[in-house]
This record gives structure tokens, sequence and C-alpha cells, in this order.
């Protein structure tokens, strides 16, 4: 996601510096973006001149070479809350005491992630939550913890919108807005089938298209998100709201783990995607 | 006009301008009162499992005609199992984004009942799409019930606004329409009743109303 995430900014020419704890990934990502700007480019999407200028906005650096005087620091490391906290505690000491500091998490209350935060840091801490591809979806939500100053909030939903993102501002709750509605999207499509049942699966996609206008069904959607990912996201969410019933998980999501039928990435979810 | 089918629509009904440009269109009251020879029902009135079942069971008495039930508001199964005059069953109730409804039959089928469905769905210029496993209700109003119920609890809790609420929904997962936008043009007291359907059917706090959704719900009926 991180990825992405950089991609994007190269793109609004905003210099960018990608961190990650593996360097070597990191320098990967970079010539993931340099191919993907690369493809871009052939097609006529972007510009030969355009192009260099983004690669030439975006580099790697380790924690310590950041540019402590940057305006903001995106978070995206993996969906554990000690090693964010870890890693935002470093940050609050190394960054510029004006360094706005954004968590890219889908599932933990910002309030939480800057608990340890100095006061001043906690007022420019919030959360920015982009959405898969981020340099094609357009939605960033804006998620203001306790303490955050709205005002910042205020400026960057300005900024995302004169870069043509749709930013939301929203408060500091589970799910934040859409991985909590899109939860049922989910859910009912589940009870629905109750076990597992290809057929039921399949009649379920294609109404939730045919009908509801929907551009993926229920079940190919799991699949393509991972269905272990879309299961923890959902365990996440209903334990956030102390076991709310309407996020309940389904048994079928926990069998389908343990099958380890993930989804597309494993080759079968459910669907079958095996030659 | 179809001389041999008469429908049973309430004038809230979504597709009720339409119906009456083609078909015969008689309220619950009269249907039951009035004798009128047909050789299909319709019924399209937004009736709850308990209500729906004993309308069919009076109009039944009324007419020997093969009948079609819109069960959007209804526990389907049920229907099917305890009402044996209904051939077919049918879900128009919520405004679908693609002008199209969900459609099941009895099996083994009437191949005439078939061939009405297919009939109605081109007069009405929507396509009927097929579910075959019938079970608590028809998949696209029970998940979109609970979307629209999800984000009338966001609001509630003052997550976002609503405009925020739709404009993510949109823009984040593709959704064509925002729920809260997605709720205006159902009714919300139709995502209301369906909910509070569901709920009683299966006990499941799941399908709890959100009060919001109830406060808007019941200012619209």
């Amino acid at each position: 996601m991180g990825q992405g995430i950089a991609q994007w900014f190269a793109q609004q020419n905003v210099l960018t510096e990608m961190v990650d704890q593996n360097h070597d990934f990191a320098k990967k990502s970079l010539e993931k973006i340099h191919q993907s700007f690369d493809k871009l480019e052939a097609s006529g999407k972007l510009k030969s001149t355009d192009v260099q200028t983004f690669k030439k906005m975006i580099t790697v650096k380790t924690l310590e070479e950041v540019d402590s005087k940057a305006d903001l620091v995106i978070e995206a490391i993996i969906e554990d809350l000690s090693a964010k906290k870890k890693l935002f505690a470093e940050l609050d000491n190394k960054m510029s005491s004006a360094t706005v500091i954004a968590s890219n998490t889908s599932s933990f209350p910002i309030t939480l992630m800057a608990q340890g935060l100095s006061p001043e840091r906690k007022k420019k801490f919030l959360g920015l939550h982009f959405f898969n591809p981020a340099t094609i979806m357009k939605l960033v939500e804006v998620i203001n913890g306790m303490e955050t100053d709205k005002s910042l909030s205020s400026s960057l939903i300005h900024w995302f919108n004169d870069k043509k993102k749709i930013a939301c501002e929203c408060s500091d709750s589970p799910g934040f807005i859409v991985n909590r509605v899109a939860r049922n999207f989910y859910g009912e499509a589940l009870r629905a089938v109750e076990s597992y049942d290809e057929q039921k699966c399949r009649e379920v996609d294609n109404v939730m298209k045919e009908v509801g206008g929907f551009k993926m069904g229920p079940f190919e959607l799991m699949d393509m998100i991972g269905i272990d990912i879309n299961y923890s996201v959902t365990e996440s969410v209903y334990n956030a709201f102390f076991q709310e019933a309407r996020f309940k998980p389904h048994r079928l999501q926990r069998d389908m783990v343990a099958a380890g039928r993930f989804g597309k990435k494993s080759g079968k979810g459910f669907y079958n995607y095996e030659s | 006009m179809n001389p041999n089918t008469m429908v049973v629509a309430h004038p809230d009904h979504p597709l009720y301008m339409e119906l009456i440009k083609h078909y015969r269109v008689r309220t619950i009251d009269e249907a039951l009162n009035t004798y009128e020879p047909c050789d299909l029902v319709i019924d399209l009135s937004p009736l709850r499992t308990q209500k729906k079942f004993l309308f069919l069971k009076e109009l039944s008495k009324t007419t020997k005609a093969k009948i079609i039930s819109d069960l959007t508001l209804s526990w389907g199964e049920w229907i099917l199992k305890y009402a044996p005059q209904v051939g077919g069953a049918l879900s128009t109730l919520f405004y679908a984004p693609n002008k199209a409804f969900e459609y099941t039959l009895r099996e083994p089928h009437d191949a005439d009942l078939k061939k009405a469905i297919d009939q109605f769905a081109e007069v009405m210029q929507m396509k009927a799409v097929e579910h075959k496993n019938l079970a608590l209700s028809f998949h696209y109003p029970r998940t979109i019930a609970m979307i629209v119920n999800e984000a009338y609890f966001a609001l509630g809790e003052k997550l976002a606004t609503a405009e925020a609420i739709d404009l993510a929904m949109k823009n984040g997962v593709n959704y064509p329409l925002g729920p809260v936008e997605w709720g205006d043009k159902i009714g919300l007291h139709y995502v209301a009743q369906l909910l509070e359907e569901l709920n009683t059917i299966t006990r499941d706090e799941r399908y709890r109303l959100s009060t919001e959704l109830k406060l808007h719900a019941f200012k619209n009926l």
C-alpha cells in the first residue's frame, strides 16, 4: 500500500521519501514505481517529461536518513498496534515539531495510536486512509483523533481535493466509514449461503451485480481482497465494537481460512482459480 | 393493457405509475372485495409475512388464478412452503439501480409462470434475475437494507456527514449509489420494515434498527 501512496504523491510533484524496515524491499518498490511510470508513458497516459520529473521526486531512504523537516509522514506498515506505536514514538522524537504524522491504518483508533506522543504532536496526528490502488482510487478518509487540530484536517482535505482526490472527513470510530459500512455487503452474503456452496455464491454475486449494480459480487470481492484479510477486518471491527451483532464474523469465513482457501492469491477461495 | 392479468399494488409502490399504464391495478381491498376474472395475479402488496400470508389466503378464496407474489418484506421460504397457491415470488419493492428484479419459482416450476415473469419484466422494461435458493429473504433487499442501516448508525453517532458517507462508499469501494441516497430512493419505511421483519423472524440482534433510521423512516411514513 505504501508503494502506491508514495507513487501518487510523486505524481503530485511532491518530494517523497520511501522508507521500509527492509531497505531492499523499499528499493524493489521504487523499481516497481519506475516500471509503472514507464508503462503509463508507453500507453500515452503520462508524458515523457512528466515521467522524468516524477522519477526525480521519489527516493528511498533509511529512517535515519529521512528529512526531519518533512511536512508530512504517512505510516503504512503492517496492522500491528505495538509496531505502529513504536514507530510513532521514534518519529515523534526525530521529526520537526511542525511535521504532521498520519497513519494509513484501516483498523486501529487514531487516538489510541497517538497515546504515547507529545501533546503538541497529538494535535498534528491523524488518520489518512487510502484505498488500493492509491494511484487510481480517489478516496482518502481523513480521520480526526480526539486531540487532532481540526484546522489541520480541514487544510489537508482542501489540499487533497485540489489534487483530485476525494477526501472525506470522519471521526475516530472502528472501521471509519468504508470498512464499517461495507461489512454487511459480505455479512449478509455469507448468511444467505450459510455453508459453502459455489453455486449459491455465484447466485448471490449475480444478483448483486445484475440487480444492485455492484461491479463485483461479495464472494468475488472477498476472493480478490483475500478471505483472510476480510475475515481479519471483520473480527477487528466486531471486537472494537465490543461484539456488536451487526459485525459478527461468519463461521464460513473462519472455515475458508482454516482450509487455506484465501481467494485468488492462493488459487482457491469461494471460486477456483487453478487452471 | 393485459386483460388476463391483475396486479395488486399500493400507490406507494415504486413501479406504480408504470404499472397502471400496462395492467389492471387493484388495491388489496379491491382485490379481495371485487370478483374480477383473470388468469394471473401479480401481487405486489408491501406486506410482511403474517399479513401477506393472510392476504394470499383470502385472495385464493376469490380467484383461481395463478399467483406470483412480491415477497420483499416477507419470509420467502415460509410463504412458499405454507401458501401453495403462490407459484412464484419476486422482489420489486426496493429501487434497483440496474432496473432489474429477483424472482424465484416453486419447483417443479410451472412453465407458464416463468413465461409470465419474463413477460412482466419485458412490459416493465426490467431484467428478471433468477434466485433459485430463496430462504429468509431475497438477496438484494436484505443486503442493501443492512448497508443503509449501518450508514444511519454511523450518522447517529456523528461519524461523518451523510454526504461524506455517500462519497466514501462510491469512491472507496465503487458503490453505484451512496447508502444514504440509496435509502432515500428505496424509501426508509421499506428499509425499516424489512429489517424489523428479519429481526422478528430470526431474533438476531444484527437486524436491529438504528434509532436514527427509525426517526427518519417514521417521518417518511
